[in-house]
């Protein structure tokens, strides 16, 4: 036994995994801030990235653009016929939107949950090791991203900011398994009908839209949006569309399978959304 | 100039694994998880042809990086990739130094790192892929695409850093 210590070698091998162990438990606690060292080491890598990043993204998007030519006619077509519709719809939304804002007026109810402030970032890098997808984008404290803030792409709901460092910031996308990750939706109908996302099913590539009554009807097709009433997130992004739906393992409740509105695999450009009215009650604390 | 290439090469491929998986992540990556190990290669052979502190050296300090940047998982790759630097120093007391068993053991490295790094995302509840689909999703795609570009990439690095090594026995 004592020469079993006596080796050094062991002793360190047996040191170093109780020290692992100890900074694993340590990063998987729910922090709320990074310690400096990481945000100083990340900012640093970051900074280095994004000039390795542009070249890169260069060369890729030439090859991009070359596939998109051969598509450019037959898409040209189908733009064509919807650009009609559009007009239409445009029109319906301009009246829309004005009586809403009149609407308001009378109430006296200015703010609302569907107002946010947005702030642009660029995608420079992402999760190399494909466990947790996670993105690395060029914006951070200095422009005002928090923890937990919404990120979306013009087509959708893409994820949440999971960490913040002064110049860069780590957005974990909704395919990542994380139980902590819970978005309150409703499925758009005649009568919205209320649940949370919870989770991903890799395999049907679709969110999993949980806690809906057992009486609710839901139809394939229908729209699926952020409610707001999570309390980070603006109400209204457009997460995606019902795919199927099934009753759950008790029969309680039924499990929607949503097919996400944006894609997750090719994203260069995001949007990290702020909400209005925290922003207001931020001001008057201040004050 | 050239005192720095060895620190330059590892740092370049480090930062090229994420802008990697961002550019390439299209839809034929997502039936099949394609992981790059680039930087697991090249310090596999800093190890075999440049020296095993070295190794070491570059392996965890870039381990570190990985964590901190990309994975939030403090330690998990510091501590392996210290491990794989010193094992394979060991392992090479009994091949013979040359470019077939470096890529060979470059590419035993990975199936060693996926399947530990498999292993503690399950206890910490990081993922719910089953074995088999970690096998043939995951494991052999990498392990495929790894061997063809280690297969090209094995010799002109060999050189490249042997080069570097006898460059700084000169100085």
């Amino acid at each position: 036994m004592p020469q079993f210590f006596l080796n050094k070698r062991l002793i360190l091998l047996l040191v170093s995994i109780i020290i692992l162990v100890a900074l694993i438990g340590f990063s998987l606690k729910d922090r709320q801030h990074l310690t400096w060292p990481e945000k100083f080491v990340k900012d640093a890598v970051v900074f280095v990235q994004s000039l390795v990043h542009q070249p890169a993204q260069l060369v890729a998007g030439f090859f991009e653009n070359v596939n998109d030519l051969r598509n450019t006619y037959e898409e040209n077509k189908r733009l064509k016929a919807r650009l009609e519709k559009y007009v239409l719809l445009e029109t319906e939304v301009q009246s829309l939107k004005k009586e809403n804002e009149q609407l308001r007026e009378l109430l006296d109810k200015k703010e609302s949950l569907r107002d946010f402030v947005a702030i642009q970032a660029t995608v420079i890098g992402r999760n190399p090791d494909r466990w947790q997808e996670m993105l690395i984008v060029n914006k951070g404290e200095q422009h005002g991203v928090k923890k937990d803030m919404a990120v979306i792409t013009p087509r959708g709901l893409v994820g949440k900011v999971r960490s913040v460092s002064p110049f860069s910031s780590n957005v974990q996308l909704l395919s990542a398994l994380d139980r902590k990750n819970r978005i309150s939706a409703f499925v758009q109908g005649k009568e919205n009908v209320f649940g949370l996302i919870e989770g991903y099913d890799a395999e049907r590539e679709a969110l999993l839209l949980k806690r809906i009554p057992y009486d609710a009807k839901i139809k394939k097709g229908q729209n699926v949006l952020t409610s707001g009433l999570g309390g980070i997130f603006p109400k209204g992004l457009v997460i995606g569309k019902v795919m199927d739906v099934v009753p759950d393992e008790y029969g309680l409740t039924q499990i929607v399978y949503v097919k996400p509105a944006a894609n997750f695999y090719d994203i260069d450009d995001v949007i990290i959304v702020k909400r209005k009215i925290d922003e207001l009650q931020e001001e008057e604390e201040k004050r | 100039m050239k005192k720095f290439f060895l620190p330059f090469l590892v740092t370049m491929v480090f930062l090229f694994e994420s802008v990697f998986v961002e550019l390439f992540s299209e839809k034929w990556f997502q039936s099949y998880l394609f992981v790059p190990r680039f930087l697991l290669v090249v310090l596999v052979f800093v190890t075999i042809f440049v020296g095993q502190t070295d190794g070491m050296m570059y392996g965890f300090l870039f381990g570190f990086l990985y964590d901190i940047v990309y994975t939030e998982i403090l330690g998990v790759y510091a501590f392996i990739f210290t491990i794989v630097a010193y094992l394979t120093a060991k392992a090479m007391k009994i091949f013979h130094t040359n470019s077939f068993t470096a890529s060979f053991l470059a590419l035993t490295a990975i199936v060693f790192v996926e399947f530990y790094v498999y292993g503690i995302q399950l206890i910490v509840g990081g993922t719910t892929m089953t074995f088999s689909a970690f096998l043939n999703d995951r494991l052999f795609p990498t392990v495929f695409v790894h061997t063809i570009l280690v297969l090209l990439f094995a010799y002109p690095l060999k050189q490249k850093l042997l080069q570097w090594t006898a460059y700084r026995r000169e100085n």
